[in-house]
C-alpha cells in the first residue's frame, strides 16, 4: 500500500452510534432513579450502588486480565456494559441487604453470566437480572425487614405494603395505596431504584428520545401486566394502576426487558416476547405473591433463541407462492 | 405538471453525509497527456482491442469492440497515438487490459455515422454502437436493457442520487435539463412506453422544479431516505410494484435508467458522439476544492485530484464511487471508467476506523435493511462458513447498500461478510 491509504470494505462512513455510546446513554438514563433512591434510602444505598458498580467493572477487568489481554486494550475496548449491569444490580436490591451482597451479585453477573459466555452480546440471559436473582436466592438468610424511606407519604400516613403484592391474599383485602405515593415512591418500601417511578419514566423517555429503545415495547409489557392482573382478580379496574406501579415492573420493563442481547431481533418477535412477558409476570405475581418481574424476564430470556428461530423477516418482494417444498420462511 | 408523492417505504434511513460540491458547476477537465482506457468497464465480456501499438486514433475512434451480446464498445477519448496495450493492476486490485494513448492535443474528432431514422430499432442500434452502459455504477450494457423479452409499460429515470457527497447527477439535471429530457424521450421511444416517471430526491428542489415543467413526465419527489436510488426500491416508491425475489425490473414492466445514461443517449443520437467522457464528483474533506467534473475516460485519478487542488494532509482513504457503496482504492493507479461517478478523499474523521466488537443483537441492521434481510444472521453464518444457511436467510437478495454496516453500533463489517457469502453461494451453484 502506498501513501498509507486505508483500505476497507464499503460503507466508508458510519453512523455516530457505537456500543459504548448506547451503554453510556443507558447509564445516564439510570441516574435519576439512582439519585432518588439515594435520597430516599440514604448513604447506605449509595454504598450498595457504588460497591456493585465497582465490583462489576473489576470483575470484567479481572476476567480479561486472567485471559491475558493487555490492560491498555481492555481500557480501550471497555464498553460500559458492566457499568450498566452494576448500576442495575445496585438499585434492584433493598437497603435491607447486607453490604457484601452486591459484590457477589455483580461478580456473578459479569463473570459467570456475561464473560464466560463470550462477553457483551453473547450472554444468554440479562446479567443484571441473573445477578439480582442470585442475590435474592443466596442472601435470603441475611436480609432484614424492608426499611422505610426517609420521606413519608404525601398523605401523611405510612403505607404498609410489601414492594409487590397488590392484594394481600391471606386477608383478601386490597391495601390502601395512593397512586401518587406509588408514582413518587414516597412512603414506599422497596428496592433502591424501583420506588420512584417518575424518575424511571424520565429515564425511559430519555432513552426513547435518544432512540436507544422503542418505548412501545415496555408499554406493551406494562399494559399487559396490568390488564392480566385486572382479569385475574375478576375485572377490577381499580387494580390496574396499583398493579403496574408496584414492585420492579417499570424498572424491569424499561431497563431490563429491553436489553438488546436478550430480546428478539424482529418487530413481530418483540411484540410476542413482551406480550408473553406481561402475562407471565402477572400470573407469577398472582401465583406466588412475590416480586416476580426478574424471574419472568429471566424465563422469557431463555425463549428468545426459540422466537428468533421461527420469526424471521421476509425479504422485500417475498411472495408466499414461490415457497418450495422443504423451505420454511 | 404537478409533483407526485412517493409511496411510503418504511425502511432505510437518512445518512449524515453532506453534499459538499452541490453549488459548484460542472467543469470540463482538460485532457491529460496520457489516457489509460480499460477494455472492461462494464458487466459482461471484456471488449477486444481493434487497434495496434503505434496506430493513430482520433477522439471517438473505436479502439475496442464488443465481444458478445453483454459487452460494450470502447472509444478513444483523446486524439493521439496508441503507445501500449497491456495489463495493468488498477487501484481496485483488478488486473485489466488497458489501451494507453498518448495525447497529441490536436483535438481531432471522429463522429458516428448520422442516424438513418429515429425508429426504436435504430435507436437501440445506436446505443449499442456508442458503447453506452448503465452509468449509475453497475455498467450493464444499455442496449441489452432496452431489448427486454417481456412487455414494458413504464420507464423510470433515476435522479435520486441518494449517496452522500455525490452531486454530478444533480448538476446535470439543472444544467442540461433539455438535453436530458430529449434523451429520456429517445429511450422511451426505443422501449415504446408512454409512461415516464422521474424520481428525484426532495433535497434537490431545483431539479424537481426543472423537470416538473415537462407535461409528459411524472416527477416523483422522493423522500431523503437512503437507498432510494436502488432499482427495486425506486420502482416500488414510484409505481407501487414490488419486484419479486430473484426477479428483475422488467418482470414488473419497468425499466430504470440513470440520468447520465440518458444524457449519453442524447449525445450519441443528436451529436453522433460515442461515449468518451463521464461526469464525476470529486469530493470529501480530504480534497482542497470539491468539484463536479466532466472527464475523458481513461484520465488518471491523480490528474483529477491535481485539478481539484490536491489532497489535504489528513486524507486517509480514497474511494471510487459514493461513500456507501464505493470501493476504497489501494493505490492511485486508477483511471476514470465509464461507470465512475465519484472520487472521494476522506479524512480520518469522516471515515471510521473503529475495530469491530461483538454483535450486541440490537437488531438495527434488520430494522434498517431495505431488503428486509437479517444481516446479523447472514454475517454469522458467513463467518462460520455455513453458506447454505446464509442463502436460506436470503443472502442473495442483498443489494449491498451498506446501511447495515453504516448503522451497526458494534462496527461490524456486515456488507463485506454478506458479499463474501454471496460470492460463495454463486460459486456453489455454478459448481453443481
Amino acid at each position: 500500500m502506498e501513501n498509507n491509504l486505508i483500505y476497507s470494505s464499503s460503507p466508508h462512513i458510519k453512523a455516530k452510534r457505537t456500543t459504548r455510546n448506547i451503554m453510556i446513554d443507558v447509564c445516564i438514563a439510570l441516574i435519576p432513579a439512582t439519585v432518588m433512591g439515594i435520597v430516599y434510602f440514604g448513604a447506605y444505598a449509595l454504598l450498595l450502588v457504588a460497591l456493585s458498580v465497582l465490583s462489576a467493572v473489576a470483575g470484567e477487568y479481572i476476567y480479561l486480565l486472567i485471559m491475558k489481554k493487555p490492560l491498555r486494550e481492555i481500557t480501550r475496548e471497555f464498553d460500559f456494559s458492566s457499568v450498566v449491569s452494576g448500576m442495575l444490580i445496585g438499585i434492584t436490591i433493598g437497603t435491607n441487604y447486607p453490604w457484601y451482597s452486591p459484590i457477589f451479585g455483580s461478580l456473578f453477573a459479569v463473570i459467570v453470566v456475561k464473560m464466560l459466555f463470550g462477553g457483551t452480546g453473547k450472554n444468554v440471559v440479562n446479567p443484571a437480572i441473573a445477578g439480582r436473582v442470585f442475590m435474592f436466592i443466596s442472601f435470603q438468610w441475611a436480609v432484614g425487614a424492608w426499611l422505610l424511606p426517609n420521606l413519608g407519604s404525601v398523605y401523611g400516613e405510612t403505607v404498609i405494603s410489601s414492594a409487590t403484592a397488590v392484594v394481600d391474599t391471606s386477608s383478601g383485602i386490597v391495601p390502601k395505596l395512593s397512586v401518587l405515593d406509588m408514582l413518587l415512591g414516597t412512603g414506599m418500601q422497596g428496592c433502591i431504584g424501583e420506588t420512584c417511578k417518575l424518575a424511571l419514566l424520565a429515564g425511559g423517555i430519555y432513552l426513547a428520545v435518544r432512540k436507544v429503545i422503542n418505548l412501545i415495547f415496555p408499554l406493551i409489557y406494562i399494559a399487559l401486566e396490568g390488564l392480566t392482573t385486572v382479569a385475574i382478580y375478576g375485572i377490577d379496574f381499580a387494580l390496574f394502576l396499583p398493579s403496574i406501579l408496584s414492585g420492579g415492573l417499570i424498572l424491569g420493563a424499561i431497563f431490563m426487558a429491553t436489553d438488546y442481547t436478550t430480546t428478539p431481533n424482529t418487530r413481530l418477535g418483540n411484540i410476542i416476547y413482551f406480550i408473553a412477558l406481561g402475562i407471565l409476570t402477572a400470573v407469577l405475581r398472582f401465583a406466588t405473591n412475590m416480586e416476580t418481574v426478574s424471574f419472568a424476564i429471566l424465563l422469557m430470556n431463555l425463549t428468545v433463541p426459540l422466537i428468533d428461530k421461527f420469526i424471521l423477516n421476509r425479504p422485500f418482494g417475498y411472495k408466499k407462492q414461490i415457497k418450495t417444498k422443504g423451505e420454511n420462511k | 405538471m404537478s409533483i407526485f408523492k412517493p409511496k411510503r417505504f418504511p425502511f432505510g434511513n437518512r445518512i449524515h453525509g453532506t453534499k459538499l460540491s452541490k453549488k459548484s458547476p460542472t467543469e470540463t477537465i482538460p485532457a491529460p497527456e496520457k489516457v489509460y482506457i480499460s477494455v472492461s468497464q462494464h458487466i459482461g465480456a471484456p471488449a477486444i482491442p481493434v487497434v495496434n501499438i503505434g496506430d493513430r486514433v482520433k477522439k471517438g475512434t473505436l479502439i475496442a469492440e464488443a465481444s458478445g451480446a453483454i459487452s460494450a464498445n470502447v472509444y478513444s477519448s483523446v486524439s493521439g497515438t496508441v503507445s501500449d496495450i497491456r495489463d495493468i493492476v488498477n487501484g481496485l486490485n483488478q488486473r485489466q487490459k488497458h489501451i494507453i494513448i498518448d495525447n497529441d492535443f490536436t483535438g481531432e474528432e471522429e463522429f458516428l455515422p448520422p442516424m438513418p431514422d429515429f425508429e426504436p430499432q435504430s435507436i437501440v442500434e445506436r446505443i449499442r454502437l456508442a458503447g453506452i452502459v448503465g452509468l449509475g455504477g453497475a455498467g450493464f450494457p444499455t442496449a441489452a436493457k432496452l431489448t427486454p423479452k417481456t412487455h414494458l409499460d413504464t420507464l423510470i429515470i433515476n435522479g435520486a442520487e441518494c449517496e452522500p457527497y455525490l452531486t454530478c447527477d444533480y448538476r446535470l439535471m439543472i444544467e442540461r435539463t433539455q438535453e436530458i429530457y430529449k434523451g429520456i424521450k429517445y429511450v422511451a421511444r426505443a422501449l415504446k412506453v408512454a409512461n415516464i416517471v422521474i424520481g428525484i430526491e426532495i433535497n434537490k428542489p431545483l431539479a424537481i422544479k426543472a423537470f416538473s415543467e415537462f407535461s409528459d413526465l411524472k416527477v416523483v419527489a422522493l423522500k431523503k431516505q437512503y437507498p432510494m436510488g436502488s432499482e427495486k426500491h425506486l420502482i416500488y416508491v414510484c409505481t407501487g410494484r414490488k419486484v419479486p425475489v430473484g426477479k428483475m425490473p422488467f418482470d414488473v414492466g419497468c425499466c430504470v435508467q440513470n440520468i447520465k445514461t440518458v444524457l449519453a443517449v442524447f449525445d450519441a443520437i443528436e451529436n453522433n458522439r460515442p461515449l468518451t467522457e463521464t461526469h464525476i464528483t470529486v469530493s470529501g474533506h480530504g480534497i482542497k476544492n470539491q468539484k463536479n467534473l466532466c472527464a475523458p475516460i481513461g484520465t488518471p485519478f491523480s490528474s483529477l485530484i491535481e485539478y481539484c487542488g490536491g489532497k489535504t494532509e489528513n486524507a486517509k482513504k480514497i474511494v471510487a464511487g459514493g461513500p456507501m457503496m464505493g470501493k476504497a482504492l489501494v493505490s492511485l493507479n486508477q483511471f476514470v471508467r465509464k461507470t465512475d461517478s465519484g472520487l472521494l478523499c476522506l479524512t480520518d474523521t469522516e471515515t471510521s476506523t473503529d475495530k469491530p466488537t461483538n454483535c450486541i443483537n440490537c437488531g438495527l441492521c434488520a430494522r434498517k435493511c431495505p431488503m428486509r434481510l437479517m444481516p446479523m444472521y447472514i454475517e454469522s453464518f458467513a463467518m462460520s462458513g455455513n453458506f447454505k444457511e446464509a442463502e436460506r436467510y436470503g443472502a442473495l437478495n442483498c443489494v449491498e447498500c451498506g446501511l447495515c454496516a453504516y448503522n451497526c453500533p458494534a462496527r461490524r463489517a456486515l456488507v463485506q461478510s454478506i458479499s463474501m457469502a454471496k460470492a460463495k453461494i454463486k460459486e456453489m451453484k455454478n459448481g453443481k
